[in-house]
């Protein structure tokens, strides 16, 4: 039994890590970099929630529904601040545009974790639960309701984003804007909206993800970091590819993980997500499905 | 006559598509080799292979009567085979005379300093003179100490003919070096290019879009389309040629 | 006179601070220290980024094990600051090597997070390999002792880290007007102009790396000289991150951006109060800003505006000044 509950808090945990890397893809997929804040929009998403809940009471749905929005908001406006004015700068060319991009978003990250820490200091704070119910019980397995609400708010998410890429307009506008930028600008894409939708999405999914662990970890400025890491390691392991991709290398992260950190040393947890980074960019850059395209001379 | 270059049955294959399918190609010492072929038709891809940038998936490379098939673009470039780009690859922010060093990349240093940091020895004495001699006969020796960023697209690409010049190459390979310049630029480009093989005693194969240009330079000319050479001979035979009238009327009707 | 002023901004910075060492007060003197220390730090992080316009993120892991390196040789086996330096560094470097050889398969940005992954296994070793780094609790450095003589104090310790900073940035001056030098800048602009003009990109790859851990190595040595105490919070993100700051405020790919963008960020905390969150917000912002309007940082918009000599790329060419339209042929010869 205890491998099952271990499957469950890897299934959840690996589910958040999925979330957080599918907000990584869609940026790196879009502009072809790192987006090194995506913790930080995790972590300020978590924040924004228990600031609606705790301080200004507002129910748990309403709360979510702050935070997502907020999350939203912060991903258009970093984008259009700190993102643009790079992107749209045609003097750099396109290698040294990439890397000021990547320094920006590092910038972004250390700004916005520091912004945090006025309000929120280095203490750590908790979230309540969604449901007051702690557990539920499924066919004798134990599982925390939060973690079940993980599991199937990740789930969804991850299949109407899919939905979203293939069926809406601007989805495909999207999808077109990151194969062909130049392309998409000559059909009349309006590649600033594309850009600030994709932020928006991005910060989503990583907001939510910050809303659904708020009540399993602590709140604190610095968390967003390691979730970060996490999240490289989902969307490595998924090729950076597919939004599927991404969400079952989350899932093998958190479930390989689990069981290093239980049967071998707890701290080996945190050093499990640089080793997969590490061995996969360099032994399997395509994830563990994709093929590799080659690179255009 | 010597043969400098000897491409036997070259393939290269990105994914499913084959860029360069099967060519084979000999280019005699001293001459200059047009290559034509409409837009996609592998010629870029056949410079990368010839230079080593893009692998090949089969077929052979010979320089000079040795086997090059695997051997690396910065060792290809250190036995005599330089090259121009299609859109100019020189550092913007470099001046015309740093440039020109990196092309100088390959010489030896003194032996000391290569005893110590191998190739990366700083410029001997002599590569100055090297430098200052390529420069006047381009006529840009008032241009030696402007940063590159700083010069019209028709310097740019003298400065990407210099630095493929310092190496002394045995092959010149020009990737449409008059893309972007004007009519008079043009002409000036061609005289020059006309004189390059004999004065600095190298083979040359020009890829080039303006077609009078090419019948007017090269005594042969080979074309090329969809990875195939599909023709091969002077500007008059090309010019009769069906399946290159075809091929160009092609393009023009799907354009 | 001016111009002689200009052309030799950085000789002159040494004798500055070598006169100024007489007149300040301990904490300023630590100031100092670190400063010039940054410096060394900020050149190395400079060389790999700015020239070779490669993303490693990893010069807060290669300054730990520069400090580390040298604060257990000297510790735990005796040996002499004067040896235990340079083995940082090489030990700084061979770990460069090591990770560089692989990480630049990985192509463009990738990079990036692979090194970011180094770092934080670096981070963890020093904080779980107890019996060597003592985990969190860190570890005292000794005070190096010169022919008898003991350098406890800032004062003391200043002449060896001002000697072995103007020595850092004389080397770096001789690697960016060297073929090396030029190959890093070939690679970061063009790297099929670079192959096809016989430059090997992977070992110069390889080199930039191993350098550039090197300066970080010593520069982490010498970090533990001015700290007398170090633990793994000295080297976590943050620190990579704010050297990000100084290469990029001081301007990337210039000799002098370094000397500017360490100056900057080192004072810079002492007006934020020391409080962490006004400075990692400063930090950011700044990062940010200059990304943004002076891509170049300052020594490129002082030398632009023609404040400052352009840096040259070769020996033999000296002390040229920007100029945007015809110049008059011939070289200075030196
Ligand atoms: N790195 C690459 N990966 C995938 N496909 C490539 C790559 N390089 C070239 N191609 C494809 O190979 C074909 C030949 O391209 P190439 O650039 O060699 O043509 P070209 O004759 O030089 O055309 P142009 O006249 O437009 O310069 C094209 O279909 C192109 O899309
Ligand atoms: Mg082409």
């Amino acid at each position: 039994m205890e491998i099952a509950t271990l499957l469950s808090v890897g299934v959840s945990n690996g589910c958040l890590y999925g979330l957080v890397g599918l907000g990584l893809v869609l940026v790196y997929n879009a502009q072809g970099i790192p987006n090194f804040a995506h913790g930080e929009l995790f972590m300020a998403s978590a924040f924004a929630a228990y600031t609606a809940n705790i301080l200004f009471g507002l129910s748990y749905a309403l709360s979510m529904l702050v935070a997502i929005v907020f999350a939203f908001a912060l991903g258009v406006v970093v984008e259009f601040l700190a993102i643009r004015p790079i992107a749209m700068n045609r003097s750099l060319g396109r290698a040294s545009t990439e890397v000021a991009i990547v320094l920006s978003t590092v910038g972004l990250m250390i700004a916005i974790k520091g912004l945090a820490r006025i309000p929120w200091g280095d203490s750590v704070r908790k979230l309540p639960a969604a449901f007051s119910t702690e557990t539920i019980s499924v066919g004798g397995l134990v599982l925390s309701t939060q973690r079940l609400l993980i599991i199937v708010v990740a789930f969804v998410l991850t299949i109407a984003i899919s939905l979203f890429f293939s069926k809406t307009s601007l989805g495909k506008k999207m999808r077109a804007t990151s194969q062909n930028t130049a392309g998409a600008m000559l059909v009349g894409i309006n590649t600033g909206h594309i850009y600030s939708a994709t932020w928006g999405l991005a910060a989503i999914c990583g907001g939510v993800a910050g809303i659904l662990a708020a009540p399993l970890i602590f709140l604190y400025p610095d968390m967003g970091t390691r979730m970060l890491l996490k999240g490289f390691a989902a969307a490595c392991l998924g090729g950076f590819g597919s939004v599927g991709g991404v969400f079952v290398g989350g899932l093998v992260m958190g479930i390989v993980e689990i069981f290093f950190g239980r049967y071998l040393a707890t701290s080996m947890m945190d050093i499990f997500a640089p080793i997969i980074i590490i061995v996969v960019l360099l032994f399997r850059p395509q994830g563990l499905f994709g093929s590799r395209s080659a690179v255009r001379v | 006559m010597t043969q400098i270059l000897k491409l036997e049955g070259l393939m290269v294959r990105f994914g499913g598509l084959t860029a360069v399918n099967g060519v084979s190609l000999t280019i005699a010492s001293g001459e200059i080799r047009g290559l034509i072929g409409p837009n996609g038709a592998g010629k870029t891809t056949l410079f990368n292979a010839i230079s080593g940038l893009a692998p090949a998936s089969a077929g052979s490379v010979h320089l000079d009567g040795l086997e090059i098939t695997s051997k690396s673009a910065p060792q290809r470039a250190a036995l005599g085979i330089r090259r121009t780009f299609q859109t100019v690859q020189l550092v913007q922010s470099f001046t015309v005379y740093e440039n020109l060093l990196f092309g100088l990349h390959t010489r030896a240093g003194n032996p000391l300093t290569r005893l110590i940091v191998g190739s990366y020895a700083t410029p001997d004495a002599d590569a100055d003179a090297i430098i200052d001699e390529v420069l006047d006969y381009l006529g840009m020796r008032d241009l030696k100490h402007r940063v590159v960023d700083t010069l019209t697209i028709a310097h740019q690409r003298y400065v990407e003919i210099g630095r493929a010049l310092v190496a002394r190459p045995k092959l010149l390979m020009l990737d449409e070096p008059t893309a972007g310049l004007s009519p008079a630029q043009i002409e000036r480009l061609d005289d020059l290019i006309g004189r390059l093989s004999s004065d600095w005693k190298v083979s040359i194969l020009l890829v080039e879009h303006v077609i009078p240009l090419v019948v007017k330079l090269c005594s042969r000319i080979t074309v090329l389309d969809r990875g195939r050479v599909i023709a091969e001979g002077t500007g008059a035979e090309i010019g009769q040629d069906a399946a290159v009238q075809k091929a160009y009327l092609g393009e023009r009707l799907d354009a | 006179m001016l111009a002689a002023v200009r052309s030799n901004i950085l000789p002159l910075f040494f004798v500055l601070l070598f006169g100024l060492s007489f007149t300040t007060d301990a904490y300023a003197q630590y100031l100092i220290n670190l400063m010039l220390v940054y410096v060394v730090v900020a050149q190395g992080l400079n060389l790999i980024l700015g020239f070779a316009g490669m993303f490693a993120f990893a010069h807060g892991a290669f300054m730990a094990i520069g400090a580390y390196v040298s604060a257990l040789l000297m510790n735990k086996f005796g040996v002499s600051y004067l040896v235990a330096m340079p083995a940082a560094g090489l030990a700084a470097a061979l770990v460069g090597c090591s990770i560089g050889i692989p990480a630049i398969r990985v192509s463009g940005l990738y990079l990036a997070m692979v090194t970011m992954g180094f770092s934080e296994i670096v981070q963890w070793i020093l904080r779980n390999w107890k019996p060597v780094t003592s985990g969190t609790d860190g570890i005292s450095v000794a005070s190096p002792v010169f022919f008898g003589v003991e350098l406890s104090d800032d004062f003391q310790t200043f002449y060896i880290i001002l000697a072995v900073c103007a020595v850092m940035t004389a080397l770096a001056q001789f690697i960016i007007r060297s073929r090396l030098g030029r190959a890093f800048v070939a690679i970061r602009d063009s790297e099929i102009a670079a192959q096809s003009s016989g430059i090997n990109v992977a070992r110069t790859k390889v080199l930039a790396f191993a350098i550039s851990a090197f300066y970080a190595g010593v520069g982490g040595s010498l970090f533990s000289l001015t700290q007398h105490y170090i633990n793994p919070d000295n080297f976590n993100l943050y620190q990579t991150i704010m050297q990000f700051c100084m290469v990029i405020v001081g301007g990337a790919s210039s000799l002098i951006g370094p000397f500017i963008g360490a100056t900057i960020l080192t004072w810079l905390p002492e007006l934020l109060r020391n409080a962490q969150a006004f400075q990692e917000i400063g930090f950011g912002l700044l990062l940010i800003v200059f990304v943004i309007f002076v891509p170049k940082g300052l020594a490129g918009l002082l030398i632009d505006k023609g404040i400052l000599p352009r840096e040259e790329y070769s020996s033999r060419v000296r002390g040229k000044w920007v100029v945007r339209k015809e110049r008059a042929e011939g070289s200075e010869r030196t």
